[in-house]
């Protein structure tokens, strides 16, 4: 009898133990933040945790997480990084229970600022330097463009001819001497590539999308597009030129952005706070300094190297091998963000009729 | 004794009632409240959402795309692992050792991997193993295209079979050879016994095997994602995850009404084989354990070995060639071989990158920890099934069995929307979500293998034990346990690998904290570097097989999966 009791107590320890291996391996930890209420000057005062939602690529992060460690050597900053729906998910389920795991979004495009203004989930810092970006912002503070994706056409010269690739987007969709052999991303699932329809269906209006169909162009993401380019199974793509041009840089792709002659989509994403009420580590003052940091030249440096484009005007630098940021603005198809909100399920539905099934 | 015996049957009840409230908190609560938001949207009963989901003519697509493929994958996949599992296991095959493991590696790295190689061999244009045949041949179409149904049926066989050829060997192996024997004394030949005896006794095992591979296949979002999209072939799966990435709660409500679809065909599934075999499993195998006799194979000892080795060659050497390639490729578009064109950065991306290497360590954790917990429950399970006639023992067994027969990402949609703090408990964001959803999702297949151990092990050592005065904790530990081992690790194995590379429900369940390694290998793959994410999925093969090797090692050969 006394064995079997002292088996149970050993049974329930193991149990146990096993129970609070799991759950410390579980906690989020995401409570333990420090008051970043620290005086004085410079950023080391700078102080505790921050989190960040984006989609801006994985790989782009590490670079800018050891930058920002550099800058901020007191502050702890995380990404979280997922595709636009996921985190828009995300932050939906989130809200809904109260509070969200982050303090920073910088994702999807500017309806997504504005939406989330209305529901009163941002907190608004006037950035002092706002005359000098590129880009339509919020006059109250409420959300900032950061980072500009820019939807072109891409081609491999190794594999077709530039005579034998679509250059502008009418000639994507319409010449059927490429018909079956063109990609583009899936605008239902990817919100850059989800403007640019809109921009699109108000330029050449909804026969466009009827083209697309009878292109039979593949939906896919872009990564399988670059890799289909490279091997030549396709012939162009409608692609983010920073897929391309990281492509160029890292690995002395021949792969070659073609600026479509109707003008290529620049889709500025926005950085907001969080409001206090719901961000996770309450942490205002660090938010905000990093917002500021992020649109500076130090921070939008950063953003470059990672082959989007910048926001400020008052900037030389641009991405590798890409065109000045000034350049680049002289020839775009214009994106009605409004519709883009407004519409939305009109849209997606009436791009799976015509261009999914 | 009275006192004593009373006290056991304390014990049990105590591991039963905690299993069983796991089950209902983790997995019926989560599922029913699904069905009740499916029909419940606004607080009142409506078909609204139904009406909407079920009248869009694409959804009715996807219906059909899915049942299709999936049918056919079932079908081919137990055509195939039949045959084999009983030439590895049953017969003098040359190798059959080794080809035993090697029909495993498909099971060893995620479908979406091997997706990614069979489009680059098999596409229209310029897949590799079109464009030899072509050359060689002078033809001048095409002979393949992996875009279409019959693609994708091919992509899905070959990635699912494992799950029957895993169950279909442990069946073949632990099966009562006395009725064999009786029909090659009474003169069958060995074709004729394997016809009239072998098959028919295999029935129910190839029945279960083949609705595993059946789910597995119908709620597959990795593979359909990648090669289904160019043929405009949508499944359930992406059509689902279409709706989750509106990123809008009507969305997820959609998103949940369509789940319901696959929800409802797993379940009726499987009780129609619970119908249908429940009685038939238990007469014909459940002997004690002979070795079984092995069929010599005679003339066709060479042939077949021949035979075997050319399949294996078509559906693991081959791809598994492709991924390893790519990983070295600088440059997709030319030869890995071309001047310049072999590096090993992407190596170097795979053991440099810190958010790769924190995701190995989470996924190692979770799948540690699924796979552990996992088996505590199935040997528990397993034991009460074959062990005890305790009323009620089948509950569990049943809900541990459709709990894997649920799609994963319905069971990740349900755990969303119950564990995040709705119900006072909030496992959103942590690691326990995880495991929890890969516990419910890979139990079945540990507890098949534990169950197999018992039917080989008989009772006589523990009733002696239990002569001799000892408890039931106590004749766990020191008799049934250790007797157990081999099948207790080779179902931890079974658990931890899908575990350790999942996708579908991890993609999204993942958060900052707890993101995993196949989500990560995932997201290189669809944003940003094919030849990183194949090297990536080159080191998971290796860990897994290292992991397995060690295992073997440790348990003197005893352990296989």
């Amino acid at each position: 009898m006394h064995m079997i009791k002292r088996m149970k107590k050993c049974l329930s320890g193991v149990l146990a133990m096993a129970l609070t291996l799991g759950m410390a391996a579980c906690g989020s930890g995401s409570d333990k933040a420090e008051d970043g209420s620290g005086s004085g000057s410079g950023n080391e005062a700078v102080t505790g945790s921050i989190v960040i939602y984006t989609s801006m690529y994985n790989d782009i992060i590490e670079d800018i997480k050891s930058e920002l460690k550099k800058e901020f050597p007191n502050l702890d900053v995380e990404f979280f990084q997922g595709g636009t729906g996921t985190i828009q998910s995300k932050v939906a389920a989130e809200k809904d229970a109260g509070k969200l795991g982050c303090d920073i979004l910088m994702v999807a495009e500017q309806s997504y600022g504005e939406e989330l203004k209305e529901q009163g989930m941002l907190h608004p810092h006037i950035f002092p330097d706002a005359d000098k970006l590129a880009f339509e912002y919020d006059k109250e503070g409420y959300w900032y463009p950061v980072r500009s994706l820019n939807m072109v056409l891409a081609y491999n010269p190794e594999k077709y001819k530039e005579d034998e690739v679509p250059h502008s987007m009418k000639d994507f969709a319409e010449n059927e001497k490429y018909k079956g052999d063109l990609s583009m991303s899936d605008p239902l699932t990817s919100g850059s590539s989800y403007c640019t329809m809109v921009g699109l269906l108000d330029k050449y209006g909804d026969g466009y999308f009827k083209s697309l169909g009878h292109q039979n162009v593949t939906i896919e993401s872009g990564a399988n597009a670059v890799a289909k380019l490279e091997t030549g199974e396709i012939r162009a793509a409608m692609i983010l030129e920073e897929s391309i041009l990281k492509k160029r840089e890292e690995e002395s792709s021949p792969l070659t952005v073609i600026y479509p002659e109707d003008g290529s989509v620049p889709v500025p994403s926005p950085i907001m706070i969080v409001d206090e009420k719901y961000s996770a580590n309450k942490n205002i003052q660090a938010a905000e300094v990093l917002q500021e940091y992020f649109l500076s030249p130090a921070g939008q440096k950063l953003i470059i190297k990672g082959w989007m484009y910048g926001v400020r005007t008052d900037m030389e630098e641009h991405p590798y091998d890409s065109k000045s940021l000034s350049e680049m603005l002289k020839n775009t198809i214009p994106v009605d963000y409004e519709k883009c909100l407004k519409q939305r399920d009109e849209i997606r539905a009436l791009f799976q009729k015509e261009v999914s099934k | 004794m009275d006192k004593r015996s009373g006290f056991h049957f304390d014990v049990k009840w105590v591991f039963i009632l905690l299993i069983l409230a796991f089950l209902l908190v983790f997995l019926v609560f989560p599922l029913l409240y699904l069905l009740f938001r499916a029909f419940f949207a606004d607080g009142s009963f409506s078909l609204d959402a139904v009406k909407r989901i079920y009248s869009y003519s694409l959804n009715w697509d996807c219906l059909r795309n899915t049942l299709i493929t999936a049918s056919l994958s079932m079908v081919f996949g137990v055509l195939i692992a039949f045959p084999l599992a009983w030439l590895v296991t049953r017969t003098n095959l040359y190798g059959r050792g080794f080809f035993r493991t090697l029909f495993l590696l498909t099971y060893m790295v995620p479908p979406y991997v091997g997706a990614m190689a069979w489009m680059r061999l098999l596409n229209p244009k310029v897949g590799t193993v079109n464009v030899v045949l072509k050359n060689l041949f002078g033809l001048s179409e095409a002979p393949f295209n992996i875009y279409t149904v019959g693609g994708m049926v091919w992509v899905l066989t070959t990635f699912y079979y494992p799950f029957a050829f895993i169950l279909l060997c442990r069946a073949l192996e632990r099966m009562d050879p006395s009725l064999e024997e009786a029909a090659r004394i009474s003169g069958a030949s060995p074709v004729k016994t394997l016809f009239t005896v072998t098959l028919p006794m295999m029935l129910p095992s190839i029945g279960s095997s083949a609705i595993m591979v059946f789910v597995a296949a119908a709620s597959c979002y990795g593979i359909p994602s990648i090669i289904g999209a160019p043929g405009k072939l949508y499944t359930i799966t992406t059509r689902i995850s279409e709706y989750v990435a509106t990123g809008t709660s009507q969305g997820l409500a959609d998103a949940t009404v369509l789940s319901v679809f696959l929800m409802v065909l797993s379940l009726v599934l499987l009780l129609l084989s619970n119908l249908l075999m429940g009685k038939k499993n238990r007469i014909t195998i459940s002997g004690k354990s002979m070795r079984p006799n092995i069929v010599d194979l005679r003339k066709w000892r060479i042939p077949l070995t021949i035979l075997t080795s050319i399949f294996a060659i078509v559906i693991i050497v081959i791809p598994f060639l492709s991924v390893i390639a790519t990983s070295f490729t600088q440059n997709m578009g030319k030869s890995v071989f071309a001047e310049g064109n072999l590096t090993v950065r992407f190596w170097q991306n795979v053991f440099t990158r810190s958010t790769i290497l924190k995701s190995a360590l989470n996924s190692l954790i979770t799948a540690t920890l699924a796979a552990t917990l996992g088996m505590i429950i199935c040997i528990i399970m397993a034991y009460l099934l074959k062990r005890t006639n305790m009323r009620g023992r089948k509950i569990p067994d049943f809900l541990i069995s459709f709990g894997s027969g649920t799609p994963s990402v319905v069971i990740a949609l349900a755990l969303i929307m119950t564990m995040s703090g709705r119900f006072g408990l909030n496992l959103y964001n942590t690691m326990a979500i995880l495991v929890i959803a890969y516990m419910i999702k890979y139990m079945m297949m540990g507890m098949q293998s534990t169950i197999s151990g018992f039917s080989q092990i008989g009772p006589v050592l523990e009733e002696a034990a239990a002569v001799s005065g000892a408890g039931w904790l106590r004749r766990m530990k020191d008799v049934v346990i250790p007797m157990l081992l081999p099948s207790i690790v080779a179902g931890w194995f079974i658990i931890f690998i899908p575990s350790f590379y999942e996708l579908t429900m991890s993609n999204l369940l993942y958060s900052e904290k707890t993101m995993t390694l196949g989500v990560e290998l995932f997201r290189y793959q669809m944003n940003s570097s094919q030849q990183t994410a194949a090297a990536l999925a080159c080191c998971i093969l290796l860990l897994v097989l290292i992991l397995n090797l060690v295992m073997r090692k440790l348990t003197k050969g005893k352990v296989s999966i």
